[in-house]
């Protein structure tokens, strides 16, 4: 027996490895060998050799994969900037009806003309 | 590499040269002959190859005909990724790659598909009745055992001659993973070719 341990690594075993290249031997025909260089070109001349119809290449790829994701972040921020927006909006107009109903009511009670409460309103003071 | 002499008329219509596809300086000449579109320089390219490519798959999968499919994979895929090959690289390291991956693709799929039937052995298409021995049997049934990676790594290292590192790109591994991989693979095969030598 050739092998042997060194170190961390056994060396090569001459009989292991003949025995490992008969069982992976390449077939030995130079037939063989035209034969499938003549499948493989066959196969790229019936076109499967060309980049699919669907397909996309590469570089296409990836400028649309950055396509996409500033339209996604310019998409969110846009939905972000509407809903503060919106937000806001319901935060005034909830203070200006609360206010309204607040002054309006007080008016008719008849301790202020709707004259002063339309004021107290639009100066923002209960 | 084996020499390929071809009349380089099919490559270049002006030129009587011949070529002799055995360095680097001509291969990368029928490269760019073959980003060209030039369909006989990709024929070349694939008598100069096929041999060692299917070396690299018949490491990786377990028998003959997959070997031969990823092969054919390999090439084809080359052929369409062949614009996006830089042709100062080396083109063998490049498809030994491409034809890895088919390979390892293949073995994948075949693992799925074979999920309840495993092989006892790793076939031997071209076996020779005469050349069948206890030692060749056993062997092939410890090589079915061991784990993909590691079979891959002692028949691309021990019979194929390529180094760890080449190794160790072609399937995807650190360097030093190969290296372990190869350890515990030959550790395996020399317990069983051990066992076998003892009992004949």
């Amino acid at each position: 027996m050739t092998m042997e341990q060194r170190g961390l690594e056994l060396v090569r075993d001459d009989d292991l490895t003949r025995a490992l290249a008969a069982i992976y031997a390449a077939p030995p025909e130079a037939a063989y060998w035209t034969a499938l260089e003549q499948r493989i070109l066959a196969r790229i001349d019936a076109g499967e050799g060309e980049d699919e119809w669907w397909s996309v290449p590469d570089k296409w790829l990836r400028v649309g994969l950055v396509a996409a994701g500033i339209a996604v972040i310019v998409a969110g921020s846009l939905l972000l900037r509407t809903q503060t927006q919106a937000s806001r909006m319901a935060t005034i107009e909830s203070a200006v009806d609360s206010a309204a109903t607040d002054a309006f009511e007080v008016a008719r009670r008849g301790r202020l003309t709707e004259e002063q409460a339309t004021l107290r309103v639009l100066i923002g003071r209960d | 590499m084996s020499a390929v002499a071809r009349p380089l008329r099919a490559l270049d219509g002006t030129r009587q040269a011949r070529i002799v596809a055995d360095g680097p300086e001509d291969e990368r000449a029928l490269v760019l002959a073959a980003q060209r579109g030039e369909r006989e320089a990709f024929s070349l390219l694939v008598r100069t190859h096929e041999r060692r490519a299917y070396a690299v798959a018949r490491a990786i999968v377990v028998n003959h005909e997959d070997a031969e499919d990823a092969v054919q994979e390999a090439f084809l895929h080359a052929y369409r990724a062949l614009d996006r090959f830089l042709p100062d690289q080396a083109f063998g390291a490049w498809l030994h790659r491409i034809v890895a991956n088919a390979a390892l693709d293949i073995t994948r799929r075949r693992k799925v598909r074979d999920a309840d039937e495993l092989p006892e052995t790793v076939a031997s298409p071209f076996r020779d009745p005469a050349e069948s021995s206890e030692l060749r049997s056993r062997l092939q049934g410890a090589l079915a055992k061991l784990p993909a990676r590691q079979r891959a790594v002692i028949v691309l290292h021990d019979v194929e001659g390529f180094k760890h590192a080449e190794i160790g790109r072609m399937l995807g591994i650190p360097e030093g993973t190969a290296r372990s991989d190869l350890h515990y693979a030959r550790s395996h095969l020399r317990g069983v070719l051990g066992s076998v030598r003892s009992e004949l």
